[in-house]
């Protein structure tokens, strides 16, 4: 298991395109954008329109928090204080499962794992859970492996 | 063809050593190299009239180093930009100058990019203490994904998964950069590496080594841009610019890992107009740069850019096809991998002093373009350097390239 992460260290600072996507974490509910007119969906919510018809009409979906393991990284020298403690950490991309869009469009988001590096590979499923912060108003989400897949792949050094 | 093709050249080039640290400002190293860059060429101060820059909130500008220098400029700019960002300042210096803004341009980086602020986001002695994560870093920072080896980690590793190719890939390109900085005296890591040296490198972030990843240093680096008109009474022989694409762009330029495939990168949507333009195909270059910040960037660009199929990379450069004297020479200066980081410009500095046939080796009369092709002797100058494709990356999203064709022997 990666080690704890401090987040006394780590200032995360909602502004005025994401404090609903923040506010909607500290609930326990997965956010991802989505364009009122077309139906679009997309991560991170920082953009403030929809990239396939250009709307500002913009809205939340609330995503089931389940998807599959896109790519990932194994971060082993750490760059950010909050995470020293919790090296080797791997960071994945996650496709959801849920935002499928019938033109092969689907939406990934990108958080740290709950799970050694020994048990990450590229297929398997993943679900979201939810950390506290020294911060009461900031929860973050993480990410576990939540089943097996057939055709994984691993990176073998 | 293009329509300016063969129309403007690269005329001088210049640069600081590569320095840990400097203990300089950024505006007396890019003095340094502007001054370099105008003797290099055989030009005065007064003789140039615009100065563009690229930079990342960590540098001069060129006001002030005008002002420094005693220039008066018609034209001046300083850009937000990291790689593949010099090709573009000289593709917008051909513009300027075409429209009578400028006459000669000069462009320089100037960088404390090792004790200054580096582009991992490290800070002297280690991890950020107190880190803020907001605007685009609340949804990077917070899952503590932050410096371009974790960012462009994620497209390697999907690479490695999609093309079966392994690490020795970035491995070979390690070895050849290395390689060739062992000729150049200005580089850093001068030690030649082998595979093994690869294998037993330490993790940085996987799949990443300490090996696969650049050199941060303190630098400045410039280039002159000028009409041949002009580029032929001048000190060096001229190096024309035949082509090029200028920070193009894929689609979802912002947040590259919901495209399709996060390693499709942007080279792909340039290549054709950049060999178009330039009249060539890929047959026809000698030589290339390639943006190391990471030998992955390397890689994929070589196929991006269509030197070989999609997925083909890994196998492309097995064998040491990218080191002198084999098939497609590499960064032959050592590249960020080894001579040091400059975000991209030295690439084209060393491209123009190739395709000048003086290259800065070992050998005693390289200022006159006599060299001895002796690589046990330190000689770097390759034997045929006509044409030059250089490939640049901002990051996934971003790239740009610039052909080259020089004239000398």
């Amino acid at each position: 298991m990666p080690g704890p992460i401090d987040y006394t260290k780590l200032r995360i600072i909602p502004d005025f395109d994401t404090r609903e996507w923040w506010e909607a974490t500290r609930q326990h509910k997965y956010l991802v954008r989505q364009c009122n007119r077309c139906g679009h969906k997309w991560f991170p919510p920082t953009f403030p329109a929809c990239g396939k018809c250009a709307s500002m009409d913009i809205g939340w979906f609330e995503t089931a928090g389940k998807g599959v393991l896109y790519s990932y990284v194994v971060v082993v020298q750490p760059i950010i204080g909050a995470f020293v403690s919790a090296v080797p950490y791997v960071v994945a991309i996650i496709e959801l499962d849920d935002c499928r869009e019938e033109d092969g469009t689907v939406t990934r988001v990108a958080g740290v794992l709950t799970n050694d590096e020994s048990e990450v590979a590229i297929g398997l499923p993943c679900e979201v859970l939810y950390e506290a912060t020294n911060d009461p108003k900031i929860v973050v989400p993480r990410w576990r492996i939540c089943g097996s897949a057939p055709n994984t792949w691993k990176f073998e050094e | 063809m293009g329509a300016l093709t063969d129309k403007y050249c690269i005329v001088g080039v210049g640069e600081t050593p590569h320095m840990r640290p400097s203990n300089r400002t950024t505006l007396s190293m890019a003095c340094e190299a502007v001054s370099k860059a105008l003797a290099d060429a055989g030009l005065k101060p007064s003789d140039v009239d615009g100065m563009t820059s690229y930079q990342a909130g960590d540098s001069t500008t060129s006001a002030a180093v005008a002002t420094s220098l005693g220039m008066r400029l018609n034209y001046s700019l300083d850009i937000l930009g990291g790689g593949s960002s010099t090709e573009a300042l000289v593709a917008h210096a051909i513009g300027l100058i075409e429209a009578g803004y400028a006459k000669t341009i000069v462009c320089f980086r100037s960088m404390n990019g090792r004790s200054g602020r580096r582009m991992g986001g490290q800070v002297p002695g280690g991890p950020i203490p107190i880190a803020n994560a907001e605007g685009d870093n609340q949804f990077n920072m917070s899952w503590g994904w932050t410096t371009p080896a974790q960012r462009f980690g994620m497209s390697a590793m999907r690479y490695l998964r999609d093309t079966g190719c392994t690490t020795d890939a970035f491995g070979e390109i390690a070895i050849a950069h290395r390689l060739h900085a062992s000729l150049n005296p200005k580089a850093i890591h001068r030690t030649p590496i082998t595979m093994e040296d690869h294998h037993r490198s330490r993790w940085v972030v996987k799949p990443f080594r300490l090996l696969d990843c650049c050199q941060e240093t303190d630098v400045a680096a410039a280039i002159v841009i000028t009409s041949r008109e002009q580029a032929y009474d001048l000190r060096q022989p001229p190096v024309f610019i035949m082509g090029g694409y200028a920070r193009t762009m894929t689609d979802n330029p912002q947040w590259n890992y919901s495209r399709r495939e996060i390693h499709y990168v942007a080279g792909n949507y340039g290549w054709k107009r950049a060999f178009g333009m330039a009249g060539i195909s890929h047959s026809d270059v000698d030589f290339i740069s390639c943006y190391d910040a990471f030998t992955f960037t390397t890689l994929i660009q070589l196929e991006a850019n269509g030197f070989c199929g999609r997925g083909e990379a890994g196998e492309f450069v097995k064998g040491g096809r990218l080191q002198i004297d084999h098939e497609l020479p590499s960064n032959l200066s050592g590249g960020h991998l080894s001579e040091g980081y400059t975000h991209g410009i030295q690439m084209v500095i060393e491209n123009v002093r190739q395709l000048r046939h003086r290259a800065d080796d070992a050998c005693p009369r390289w200022a006159e373009g006599i060299h001895t092709y002796d690589r046990k002797a330190g000689c770097r100058q390759l034997r045929k350097a006509r044409i030059c494709c250089g490939m640049a990356w901002g990051y996934e999203n971003m790239a740009s390239c610039l052909i080259l064709r020089g004239i000398a022997a």
